[in-house]
């Protein structure tokens, strides 16, 4: 299977990722589609990482597996403290700070 | 001690003194500040002798102009920007009067200040002023007059809304901010543009550089460099179109008009366009927009101080006008005149404005000329300045403002050609000054005494019953702020008398300086400065156009005089009766009277023939030029269009975060979208 | 292929990644130490560690100025820039500390974490600024990130704190995803992850015009604008500034942009500059979009922080001009704008946050009549706000005249011209600031905030609320429904300190710049690409 399809794939995914961040207002669903865009990413690395047969790439997205798996907790931690604090947890309730 | 040393310890005292002062506000409240801050001056006006002794000492060819460096300040890429200095005839003419004036000036703050609660403030500010003046002044490159350029102008700001609560002065200040920062960028925008060809930024070497630069009759970028850099000095200088703050600015405390509104900042653009001699010689073009536009001022500006009520807008305006004449000359390759010009006028509008000041004070801040009247026997020594002053604006002999202003006229003159126009116009011009001057003597000084100038006459000092804003009539306190309780007049304050008497005297012999053919000590000291763009280029006038001028510029002064006095000067006759003074001066010039022979055929001729179009220009000028073009067009459209783009900023700072996503990710499609098309 | 291959193992030049050492292992002393019961150890010794972590990476750093090679298989460059970017992060570090010392997050957080949290950023930073590697520059950029947001939420019981970090972590992580992608595509255009075989692979296929290259450069330029804050890309940048603990805020406009910024030109103009016809215009074109919305949006704001924020997107339109030329004097001024900007910010911090305290909120109504109550404060807020609108005599001016020049220099006249004219306009602002401080009287009692009130909380509050008259007899601070909260000098000590320090150095640097000036002249030589 050529690299193209891969990168297809990843490009749809990077899309559906995009598409949900800028639409979803339950942040729990927002920090999935982040998650859904960096593995877009990885994907595109794996594929033309074994385009190249170079071992970088794969390194790489190991790397990105554990950054996003941070990123991820950070933000559950976020989530949490405002339910604790009876805060909506909806983005669009979040905008006392603007203008 | 070299020019140089002495030029830099010049430049150093205001600065002490201004730190001293900002800092030390707790410590030095009251006297202590003023007399500090007038120390600071008075002996910076002390080592600019020194330094003018010292390059007087200098005999030999190409001595006199000495670019003294402290330090390199920045040296990156072949560009070497240095903390220099240009001490030569025409800045140590500037230095002379800058230092000189604002000496005199600081005397007269120290006593018309003393009742305002931001007394060590004003010092402060007002050292601050002279230090940043002298930066513009001795700036040996180009990067250094940009910064005095752009310090001077903050400097304007802080001083024109020193009465900050009050609404006026802070939108003055605004106003003059934002005409003066368009002026700085096209001053920034034209020396880039310039520095791109002449590949140094310091003075002499790029003036000597000139020619092969930009070529024998210069180039398009340096047109277009130099008239950019024109648009700087005309919005600092108050020319067309940009001269719309300036009357504004009359909102500052009077010392701040006398000093940076008349005497020094508003001429930086002719000492800028005198500095760049060198290469506005290369260009025709920028010499003939610099004289179109300074005629247009000292014409539209002229007409406007016709119509004027407020006392020092009529003055502010004649500064625009008197600038107009030095911008016209100094285009006009009439330097030495341009100078001499900028020297008197100096003298004698710092001390109308202080005269003014002490009216001012003596009405308990009351502006406006139709409330005025009499004054002249409540004060007599500020109605003797007045009119000194009055005498040599309107250009009559043997005052200093008669002898400027006609060189500058006959160089023009001497040109022919389409510089007749000019010529012509400056005439007219005159005429013009003549009138309006007259008419605030007139108004002023003439007439029953009004209650305030009675009461001063019986020994008290007039007190307004509350404090009100002089232009819009809001109550106000005298916390700091606000102008303070007490005002003080020169009849009384030593300090004021010393200041006015001194400017006096230099207005009365300001002439001396340059009596064309016979006394020409300006000239030969400014000589070594512009000797070397004048190749080919010097205009001598003949003794012909000399001697016409004079007696011309002559009987137009005088004839403005009369004009004024025929319509403002004249006592009623019907119901009052008329004072000794003007009888006696009817009778004294009864055959002219007869000549017209029906006062009232006359009056209605003036008043149709002159006073009324005249009047109507100036209105329209004021309303519909001032206001739609300037205020609507430049200010209004400017501010406008960065306003609406503000509101748009925070409009789309929405608050939610899927917004901004959606932005960035938008964002991004475009940037893909760019790069995609250009593989 | 059966046979195992032999391995290695790396050589480790442990000299060479010392500075990162010193943060990693300051971290982890600081989180250790903030475990214990003491009071002294929560509150002294955790402060004093970090700087001295933060002290000790700056000297590191310093030592190994003259060195030129790069680390760990060419992951980490080991050069001027890398040091200078550590250095720069250092300083932006200790002005953090000492900002944090007394304010409500760290207690919130708990001091060990909190100040952990600050020195992992900054390695984060460190990593970022040197690194010479695809992979190496994500790792730096989430390491510095991830802490970022934590810190932004620390104040658990502000709702404004919690959802800045939210906001940063989610419009954030959407600018990292897009900039992994951008490196997944450069990787497989080049088939390489290092700057060096990517700029030798660039060069030699002539990929200058490869779609696929160049759908990657777009994807990169979005992340690191997004992590400089250059419009469009900026808009998390005030609210987050705003939300987020003013310490924190404080290190987040320094650190961040000095890592963001030599980013930029280690990836541009090292990696990427065989694609500079391409991005150059695009890059000049978000450097105006920048500059004009940043000092644009300044204009009507009425909170400090949300200023600071509007023209810090203003500032970094003005430093990515030097990128944008792909000069050498573009990369000096670049840097030296960067530092100087560090300098300048962290004056203006400092007194926001004793303001802060003092008032309860940041507006800019809290700063009226500084002048007299806290003459110090208001002298450095002044130099700062002149250094940053680019007065003369401060170094703000020297900084935006080597822009200047490297635009006129480089061919970029126009984007000169909207410097300057973006200058104008920002004058407007920083100058009201400035007013606001010298001319308004204190209004008897320092202006009271809106809503919130500021918590108190026992015991490390002890000093602040214990109703001690200011030593100099200045007007305490009423806060309704607070209690009485009094700023003594002593509180705020560390912040006097701060401010006077920056404040100075902005006005000796302008007046004499030469020296940081030379010692900037040596970055350009970690981008050796620019001399081909």
């Amino acid at each position: 299977m050529s690299t193209g399809w891969y990168l297809a794939v990843s490009a749809i995914v990077f899309a559906i990722g995009a598409a949900g961040v800028a639409t979803r207002r339950n942040p729990l669903l927002v920090l999935v589609c982040l998650e859904l865009m960096l593995n877009a990413g990885n994907l595109a690395i794996v594929a033309f990482a074994r385009m190249h047969g170079s071992t970088e790439g794969h390194v790489f997205a190991l790397v990105v597996m554990v950054v996003a798996a941070a990123e991820v907790a950070v933000g559950l931690g976020v989530v949490v403290a405002l339910y604790r604090n009876r805060v909506p947890v909806d983005v669009d309730e979040l905008r006392e700070l603007h203008g | 001690m070299s020019p140089a040393e002495a030029a830099w310890i010049v430049l150093l005292l205001p600065l002490l003194g201004s730190v001293v002062l900002g800092l030390g506000f707790r410590v030095w409240r009251g006297a202590q500040a003023g007399i500090i801050g007038t120390a600071s001056v008075g002996l910076a006006f002390v080592f600019t002798l020194v330094s003018l002794i010292s390059l007087l000492g200098r005999k030999e060819e190409g001595t006199r102009q000495i670019t003294s460096s402290l330090y390199e300040y920045v040296n990156v890429g072949g560009v070497k920007v240095e903390l220099s200095i240009l001490v030569d005839p025409l800045s140590l003419v500037m230095l002379m009067v800058v230092t000189g004036v604002s000496t005199l000036i600081h005397l007269y703050s120290l006593a018309y200040m003393r009742g305002d609660n931001g007394y060590t403030r004003f010092f402060s500010y007002l050292n601050f002023f002279v230090f940043s003046m002298l930066v513009l002044v001795l700036a040996g490159n180009f990067v250094l007059l940009i910064v005095g350029w752009g310090l001077v102008g903050a400097a304007s700001y802080m001083l024109i809304s020193f009465w900050y609560r009050r609404n006026t002065a802070t939108t003055a200040g605004i106003k003059a901010f934002v005409i003066n920062v368009v002026g700085d960028i096209g001053l920034v925008l034209g020396v880039i543009l310039l520095l791109r060809h002449t590949g140094t930024v310091d003075f002499l070497e790029a003036f000597h550089g000139a020619k092969e630069t930009f070529g024998e009759h210069g180039n398009g970028s340096l047109t277009a460099g130099l008239l950019l850099v024109m648009v700087g000095a005309f919005a600092k200088s108050a020319q067309l179109p940009f001269h719309t703050w300036l009357p504004d600015a009359m909102e500052g405390p009077t010392p701040v008009s006398s000093l940076i509104h008349a005497a020094t900042m508003v001429t930086a653009g002719v000492y800028l366009i005198a500095r760049l001699h060198p290469f506005m010689e290369l260009s025709q073009t920028a010499q003939t927009v610099g004289m179109v536009v300074g005629c247009l001022t000292l014409l539209v500006a002229g007409t406007i101080g016709l119509v004027q009520t407020d006392l020092k807008r009529v003055i502010a305006y004649s500064t625009m006008s008197q600038i107009g004449y030095m911008i016209m000359g100094v285009s006009a390759g009439a330097y030495f005149a341009s100078m001499f010009h900028l020297a008197t006028h100096a003298f004698f509008k710092a001390l109308l404005f202080m005269a003014a000041g002490s009216v001012i004070a003596a009405m308990a801040s009351e502006q406006n000329l139709d409330k005025m009247g009499g004054f002249k026997k409540a004060m007599p020594f500020t109605y003797g300045a007045f009119v000194i002053g009055g005498l040599a604006l309107s250009g009559i002999p043997p005052f200093s403002g008669f002898f400027s202003k006609d060189e500058i006229l006959s160089v023009i003159g001497e040109q022919g050609g389409a510089y007749w126009l000019l010529y012509v116009a400056g005439y007219a011009g005159a005429f013009l000054t003549a009138v309006y001057t007259w008419r605030m003597i007139f108004r002023a000084f003439w007439g029953p005494p009004v209650e305030q100038a009675k009461e001063l006459e019986g020994g008290h000092l007039y007190h307004a019953p509350d404090h009100r804003n002089p232009a819009t009539g809001e109550l106000e306190d005298t916390e700091v702020g606000f102008p303070g309780p007490e005002h003080h007049i020169a009849e009384r304050a030593p300090a004021m008398k010393l200041a006015m008497g001194t400017l006096a005297l230099l207005a009365i012999l300001g002439g001396l300086l340059g009596i064309p053919k016979v006394l020409t000590p300006l000239e030969k000291f400014l000589e070594p400065t512009f000797e070397a763009g004048l190749a080919g280029h010097a205009v001598h006038p003949g003794n012909g156009i000399i001697i016409v001028g004079l007696v011309i510029g002559t009987i137009v002064g005088a004839a403005g005089i009369y004009v004024a006095y025929l319509i403002w000067g004249k006592p009623l006759s019907q119901g009052q009766p008329a004072t000794t003074h003007s009888s006696k001066w009817q009778a004294k010039f009864a055959p002219v009277h007869r000549f017209f022979l029906n006062k009232w055929y006359f009056d209605e001729l003036i008043d149709y023939a002159i006073v009324r179009p005249v009047r109507w220009f100036g209105r329209f000028a004021h309303d519909t030029f001032e206001r739609l073009v300037v205020g609507g067009a430049i200010v209004g459209g400017t501010s406008g269009a960065v306003r609406g783009a503000s509101a748009l900023v925070r409009r789309l700072q929405s608050g939610y975060m899927r917004a901004y996503s959606a932005v960035v990710l938008s964002g991004l499609a475009v940037l893909l979208v760019y790069f995609l098309t250009q593989s | 292929m059966s046979t195992l291959a032999v391995t290695e193992a790396p050589h480790i030049d442990w000299a060479g990644i010392s500075s990162l050492i010193a943060l990693f292992g300051g971290a982890v002393v600081v989180l250790l130490v903030g475990l214990l019961r003491a009071r002294f150890a929560r509150l002294t010794l955790v402060p004093v560690l970090t700087i001295v972590a933060f002290a000790a990476s700056i000297g590191l750093a310093i030592w190994q100025w003259d060195e030129d090679t790069s680390l760990m298989s060419g992951a980490l460059g080991l050069d001027p820039l890398a040091m200078i970017g550590v250095v720069g992060i250092g300083v932006a570090g200790i002005a953090a500390v000492l900002l944090s010392i007394g304010a409500t997050a760290p207690r919130e957080a708990a001091h060990g974490e909190y100040h952990a949290m600050m020195l992992v950023a900054a390695a984060g930073g460190a990593m970022f600024v040197g690194a010479e590697n695809l992979i190496t520059t994500f790792i730096g950029l989430e390491l510095l990130s991830i802490p970022l947001y934590v810190l932004a939420a620390t104040e658990l019981h502000r709702r404004r704190s919690l959802e800045s970090g939210l906001k940063y972590l989610i419009v954030g992580s959407v600018g990292s995803a897009t900039l992994l992608y951008g490196f997944a595509l450069i990787f497989g255009a080049t088939g390489s992850l290092d700057y060096a075989a990517i700029a030798d692979q660039v060069a030699a296929k002539g990929l200058g015009d490869d779609p696929l290259m160049l759908g990657g450069v777009a994807m990169v330029v979005v992340g690191l604008a997004f992590k400089s804050s250059v419009a469009p890309f900026h808009q998390w940048t005030p609210d987050v500034y705003e939300g987020a603990p003013t310490p924190v805020t404080a290190f987040m406009a320094t650190a961040t942009k000095v890592a963001a910024l030599i980013a930029f030109l280690r990836l541009f103009d090292g990696a990427l500059i065989g694609a500079s016809d391409a991005w150059g215009p695009a890059l000049a074109a978000l450097a105006s979009i920048a500059i004009i919305v940043g000092n644009v949006g300044a204009l009507g704001q009425s909170s400090m922080k949300r200023l600071l924020a509007f023209s810090s997107i203003a500032q970094a339109g003005y430093m990515l001009v030097g990128v944008v030329v792909a000069t050498k004097l573009g990369v000096q001024a670049t840097v030296f704008y960067v530092l100087t900007y560090v300098v300048m910010t962290a004056a203006a911090f400092a007194v926001i946050e004793a303001a802060e305290r003092e008032s309860g909120h940041d507006g800019i109504s809290a700063l009226a009549g500084l002048g007299r109550r806290r003459p110090l404060h208001a002298i450095a807020l002044t130099l700062s706000m002149l250094g940053l609108a680019g007065v003369p005599a401060t170094v703000g001016f020297v900084a935006k005249l080597r822009i200047v020049q490297a635009a006129v220099d480089g061919d970029y006249s126009w984007l000169a011209i909207v410097l300057v004219v973006g200058s104008m306009i920002s004058f407007v602002y920083y100058l009201r600031v400035v007013a606001r401080l010298w001319t308004d009287e204190p209004a008897g009692v320092a202006v009271a905030p809106q809503s919130q009130a500021v918590e108190v909380e026992a015991p490390e509050a002890v000093a602040t609320t214990t109703a001690v008259a200011d030593p100099k007899g200045l007007p305490a601070a009423a806060v309704p429904g607070g209690g009485a909260v009094v700023v003594t000098g002593a509180t705020i000590l560390p912040m006097t300190v701060l401010a006077v320090v920056a404040g100075a150095a902005i006005v000796v640097l302008g007046v004499i710049p030469g020296p940081l000036m030379t010692v900037v002249e040596d970055v350009a030589r970690a981008v050796p690409e620019l001399f081909r």
